[in-house]
């Protein structure tokens, strides 16, 4: 029981169970969440961040932790707590920034900005280009267009899980079917996008 | 899908300089391939940001319910302001998720304990026996009326536990918690009817992130093995399994053996 008389997880029972699938997994998360939530009332006081504002970089601070949980970058050196609150530190930091300079710039997500650096100059700006053009409000409608199983298999593989972890998550015999089934809805999409 | 294959496989993995040479050039040459290449990374970008606006939506949910149930208390600083303190997160809320977790980690435990086949209510009842005669473990030092009600529950004074959170539910019709263990107190007393009425009534709350309704109103039906409560309880479970619901790998493994 801790200091405030809640019962609690430790860390080590909060990673471990983020770490499995499951049922116990979404429990974590939700846990996860609650357990530091008083963070947004700090984010609005200290940071002057309006509640939406320091909800939203508590949120983003969950995100970012839960993947870096479930890909072992997050190495326990430190308490969860210091972690997250550095975290979320950074994100109410950028958030002030942005407002302050421009609050239009649009965010290139750091996935694609990994993956296009594997091209060359050339082939990144012909790529980038066409990424600048695509639709992805239309990219959107039509991922929720696709069947419910064709639509978590494209969100599981957006947050970088690994087709064997896909596979456990939704019961797949392997994780080469999950490839196959994977890119027959990329390809399902691609033809709804219709490109 | 060929190229779709061949786009993954570079992306996948750290490409040599021939690779690398030939990906280029196939984008520097080939207008519809390079559309493709970048479908397929608008497209897991896009995943990605559905993903975690799902996620986002379902901490907001979250946030906003115990707003709602506790909201921030307000003192008086000691420069004659008013201030919000930070206690979000109601202990109610957090001693039911870590209950119905450690539930939910027995039954998915306790399924896999079970070896030989066995009818609908003897697995019922066999769940019933082992994982929820004693729900105190993770409920203990709470001296408020749930607690109460817990420690009638866990001593076995079933009817006396069902009087305390009926009580409770009267003062909070919303106290999904209450409602919760009242149910489980009717199913002890094999007052079947009361159970399925309260765990009926769990089935509202639509935008709790964890709800164990539909897993309870199959275990009551299963338990009472009524004309066609089977059947009703076998569409449940299915129902659990298809919506990837509490209670998933229960309902799994009682339709293997059913």
């Amino acid at each position: 029981m801790d200091s405030s008389g809640s019962f609690r997880n430790t860390d080590q029972e909060i990673i471990e169970q983020l770490r499995q699938g499951g049922i116990d997994k979404r429990r974590s998360e939700e846990q996860l969440f609650n357990r530091f939530a008083y963070f947004i009332r700090e984010g609005m006081t200290k940071h002057a961040l309006s509640e939406d504002e320091s909800f939203n970089a508590y949120s983003d601070t969950i995100l970012a932790a839960l993947e870096n949980i479930r890909n072992t970058h997050f190495e326990a050196r430190a308490s969860l707590k210091t972690y997250l609150y550095q975290i979320f530190h950074n994100k109410c930091v950028d958030l002030l920034r942005k407002r302050t300079t421009n609050k239009n710039s649009v965010n290139r997500p750091e996935t694609i900005s990994d993956k296009l650096m594997l091209l060359s100059d050339t082939a990144r700006s012909i790529v980038q280009k066409l990424i600048d053009k695509a639709d992805w409000n239309l990219l959107k409608e039509k991922l929720n267009q696709l069947e419910e199983k064709c639509r978590q298999l494209l969100m599981f593989w957006g947050e970088n899980y690994s087709d064997r972890e896909i596979a456990s998550l939704l019961q797949y015999k392997t994780a080469d079917v999950v490839k196959t089934s994977r890119l027959r809805c990329l390809e399902r999409l691609r033809k709804l996008y219709n490109i | 899908m060929d190229n779709l294959d061949y786009i993954e496989s570079y992306f996948s993995r750290e490409p040599d300089a021939d690779r690398t040479r030939e990906f280029d050039k196939k984008i520097e040459s080939d207008p519809v391939f390079a559309e493709e290449v970048a479908f397929y990374l608008s497209a897991l970008q896009v995943s990605r940001e559905e993903s975690q606006s799902k996620k986002r939506n379902q901490f907001r949910e979250i946030y906003q319910k115990n707003q709602t149930v506790d909201p921030p208390h307000v003192q008086e600083s000691s420069g004659g302001h008013l201030k919000r303190t930070s206690r979000i997160t109601p202990i109610r809320k957090l001693v039911y998720s870590i209950a119905t977790a450690a539930a939910i980690s027995g039954i998915i435990f306790g399924t896999y304990t079970f070896t030989n086949t066995a009818s609908p209510q003897q697995m019922a009842r066999r769940f019933s026996k082992e994982h929820l005669q004693n729900l105190g473990v993770t409920m203990s030092a709470h001296s408020n009326s749930q607690q109460t009600g817990l420690t009638m529950y866990n001593d076995g004074k079933y009817a006396e536990a069902l009087i305390q959170f009926e009580t409770i539910i009267q003062s909070d019709t919303s106290d999904f918690t209450a409602k919760e263990y009242a149910g489980l107190s009717a199913l002890q007393l094999n007052d079947y009817s009361k159970a399925l009425a309260w765990f009926n009534e769990l089935e509202t709350y639509t935008n709790n992130y964890a709800n164990p309704a539909h897993l309870y109103q199959a275990l009551t039906l299963m338990e009472r093995n009524q004309p066609g409560d089977n059947e009703k309880a076998k569409q449940l479970l299915q129902h659990i399994v298809e919506h990837d619901e509490d209670g998933k790998e229960t309902a799994q493994e009682w339709l293997k053996k059913w």
